[in-house]
């Protein structure tokens, strides 16, 4: 009797139980991951925003800034809802959000622009908004130049230039952008790539940490060790077991739902990516272990696990480069697993560039997983001595 | 007298929060040290000399000026001249680079026919901001170099002739209330809003946690001291909202600041604007708090929602592109309206009309919230009606307590009985 509630298979049993048991686990480790899964990939499906809204303030109410109206509003991420009477106007709408941004063309341009004085028209956009900012930008831009060589071809068609001949005087060298791997610019892409794995990276760390410290808090650990005839190592990896396969589950939803369901590019296919998600749940359990070792206390460890886990998200680099950031936190993205799985991320789906040039990576993310072996000899101690703190 | 109970309530509140270090490292310690953290990562606004290398098949004396010019933009740095794409290639897939810049071979040849030449960009999309920054450099690059041409080939007329033949309508962009058109004047604002919800509901749902489990343990017996469930509920308020509003100066004030960032508030808007979102936020604290059951359990709760949080309010994929019950859902979080408003007020110095939407709906939220923790509230204290597991707790006390008495109402009867006989 003594000997069949012992060993490694008991306490997975055991652990199943404890999970079913509070309704907790179930919030955090199936509806959590599952709630922002479909949130990211919902609320980005259109890719890149279309039909943003702008205004225009025409001043000048010619043919010549009518026409430059008319063909902007023929671009697809730009709809112009409104055309606002002044400049204050079209400030106040962009201030209560109407508006993201606006064309605004003064008294005069028509009159300018037929004799020949080089008028000035002037796009604004509201930069708090970064993303519909620089989206109307590239839009109003291309417009306003558009507008320029319409004027500049009509002079050349006069001359008896074709078209060629035209656009080889206007615009002598143009640029032929080729964005590798995701040529729509989609967002969704870019963002769900790393949030989803992200989010569940941060449940991992929270729920390991607390559900190894809730055993010394209720006092149940003695009875956890003893099942494991004291060989924390044992009793540790038994009771994380069943919380890893769960993970991994979670985590195959979401490589399935990203890379089966939604075609996000995964040029190496299916096995990198299920690779580096394995290690990253691996990563996770293995930081917060030892976490949960070194600090004996459930609050501390907590919330230093979850500060990892939700500093982990910018980061990584994935929305701001890590270039970009403070030596010192150039620095510090070495520590966290997150920041492996984006880089693989980058190289294996993205990309699709050989396995060995992401080695290092896969190697740094294995490393999380021996980092206990350093302190969880503190975990024993613990939990044959420990008293809560609140 | 009510004010003197809800007074009372509060003091006790605020006792109970200075003693709580758990609690303490929410409502200040976190406001305190977080947003600096954010602000410190998105600092540099954006990214400066994105590394790139260059295929030059060409090597006239154009290719070479567009190159040098490419490199000299604050946006790109040439880190190597590779002799083919594969050398390229191998330079990208060793993380050394972001971007390619290719030249063709006949670049001089179709300019001298007249035609239009093309250069090739490729680029890495790991970072939006390495795209951004490729095109915008080289745009800028060859829009310059084009103008060169032009010149050239209208010898002969005036210099302001030539300039009117190139770009007979000048274009000028402003990038309006984020002078930068960086990350931190446009991020760090949504990121303050919700550093202040959500310790506010972590702190409040750690109180109750321990409460919770004080109550479980039958160590904490509701008491009935004060008659009126909306005196506590008022008196906690106060109590949250006298800390926060220390909090609240200092994290949308002072860090902005710190940081140097667009700050075109005027102080009546924003503290008109504050006030209902405290509040909101300390009475969505409170009803949601009843959820929890132990004191550590709001980290597994609460955490990950503010990752959604921070989409939800549009401040950086648009709300006018969110599928409609996305939309729907986050009018339900005093954050999306936080966020919008302050964004606003602060970042594009909006004035309180211009928030009004944002405004009434804090103040409907607030009313909302209040009728919901007071609803709860009421439960709690108006009788022991508690859901589930506390109701059996209860009703087993209760029962003990019965049995108790009556076992010494018999002993006094017998006693009685006794002396009668």
């Amino acid at each position: 009797m003594a000997n069949k509630k012992q060993g490694f298979l008991a306490i997975v049993r055991r652990e199943i139980l404890r999970m079913q048991s509070r309704p907790l686990y179930g919030l955090s480790m199936i509806f959590a991951p599952l709630f922002c899964f479909v949130f990211f990939t919902s609320l980005m499906h259109e890719g890149l925003p279309q039909s943003l809204p702008a205004g225009v303030v025409d001043e000048d109410n010619t043919t010549v800034s009518r026409s430059i109206l008319r063909n902007l509003d023929s671009y697809q991420q730009t709809e112009i809802i409104k055309q606002y009477s002044s400049f204050a106007e079209a400030r106040e709408a962009m201030q209560r959000n109407e508006i993201y941004g606006f064309f605004y063309i003064p008294k005069g341009t028509g009159a300018k622009a037929s004799s020949q004085q080089q008028p000035v028209i002037s796009i604004y956009t509201n930069a708090a908004y970064l993303i519909p900012s620089s989206l109307l930008y590239r839009d109003m831009k291309t417009m306003a130049v558009m507008a320029s060589a319409a004027v500049g071809r009509e002079v050349l068609f006069a001359k008896g230039a074709n078209m060629d001949q035209a656009m080889g005087f206007l615009q002598p060298i143009q640029m032929d952008m080729h964005p590798i791997g995701n040529p729509w610019l989609n967002y969704n892409v870019y963002l769900s790539n790393t949030m989803l794995p992200a989010v569940l990276a941060l449940m991992i760390l929270m729920v390991t940490c607390f559900s190894i410290h809730t055993e010394l808090k209720d006092g149940t650990a003695g009875e956890w060790l003893q099942m494991a005839d004291d060989n924390i190592l044992k009793a540790v990896s038994a009771k994380l077991f069943p919380q890893t396969m769960l993970f991994s589950l979670m985590a195959l939803i979401y490589l399935v739902l990203i890379y089966g369901y939604l075609q996000f590019p995964a040029h190496n296919g299916f096995w990198p990516m299920f690779l580096a998600a394995e290690l990253l749940i691996l990563a996770s359990q293995g930081f917060a272990v030892f976490i949960a070792s070194a600090i004996p206390s459930l609050r501390w460890s907590l919330s230093l696990c979850t500060l990892w886990g939700v500093l982990s998200i910018p980061i990584s680099g994935f929305s701001f480069p890590v270039m970009g950031m403070p030596a010192a936190l150039q620095a510090m993205s070495y520590l966290f697993p997150l920041r492996y799985y984006f880089l693989i991320y980058v190289d294996q789906a993205l990309n699709g560039i050989p396995m060995v040039y992401s080695a290092w990576f896969y190697t740094a993310l294995t490393a999380f997983l021996i980092l206990p072996l350093l302190d969880i000899s503190l975990l024993r101690k613990a939990a044959h001595e420990y008293t809560y703190l609140p | 007298m009510w004010i003197k109970d809800m007074l009372d309530v509060c003091g006790k509140e605020l006792r109970k929060t200075v003693s709580d270090v758990g609690v303490l490292v929410f409502f200040i310690v976190v406001p305190l040290l977080y947003p600096l953290l954010y602000a410190y990562l998105y600092g540099r606004e954006t990214v400066r000399e994105v590394p790139v290398v260059a295929v030059d098949d060409c090597r006239s004396t154009t290719s070479r000026e567009f190159l040098r010019k490419c490199d000299a933009t604050p946006d790109l740095k040439i880190v190597s001249y590779c002799a083919d794409m594969e050398e390229a290639r191998n330079v990208i897939h060793n993380h050394k680079a972001y971007g390619i810049i290719q030249i063709p071979r006949e670049l001089d040849k179709t300019l001298a026919d007249g035609h239009q030449a093309t250069i090739n960009l490729y680029c890495d999309m790991s970072g939006l901001l390495y795209y951004k920054a490729m095109l915008s450099g080289c745009t800028m690059v060859s829009l310059d170099m084009n103008r060169d041409i032009q010149m050239v080939r209208l010898s002969g007329m005036s210099d302001h002739e030539k300039e009117v033949m190139t770009m007979p309508i000048e274009n000028e962009y402003v990038t309006m209330f984020n002078p930068a058109n960086g990350f931190q004047a446009f991020l760090i604002p949504a990121v303050l809003i919700l550093v202040l919800q959500q310790t506010l509901v972590l702190g409040v749902a750690m109180m109750a946690g321990t409460e919770h489990e004080r109550r479980r343990k039958g160590e904490l017996i509701l008491g009935d001291e004060y008659s009126n469930p909306i005196t506590v509920l008022g008196g906690k308020a106060l109590a949250y909202l006298l800390v926060y509003g220390f909090t609240a100066t200092y994290v949308l004030c002072v860090v902005p600041w710190l940081f140097n960032m667009p700050q075109l508030w005027q102080l009546p808007t924003l503290v008109a604007f504050i006030v209902p979102f405290l509040l909101a936020s300390i009475f969505f604290a409170i009803s949601i708090s009843f959820f929890v059951r132990d004191r550590e359990s709001c980290f597994l709760l609460f955490v990950f929602v503010s990752v959604p949080l921070i989409f939800m309010s549009g401040i950086s994929w648009p709300t006018s592109n969110m599928p409609t019950f996305w939309r729907f859902l986050a009018q339900i979080f005093p954050s999306t309206h936080g966020v919008n408003g302050f964004a606003r007020i602060g970042t594009a110095g909006a004035l309180l009309q211009d928030v009004r939407y944002e405004s009434i709906a804090l103040w409907i939220q607030t009313a909302v919230y209040f009728m919901t923790s007071l609803f709860i509230y009421e439960r709690l204290y108006r009788s022991d009606k508690m859901p589930g597991v506390e109701f059996v707790i209860a009703m087993r006390t209760r029962m003990r307590k019965d049995l108790r008495e009556a076992g010494r109402d018999i002993k006094v009867i017998g006693r009685k009985l006794k002396s009668k006989l």
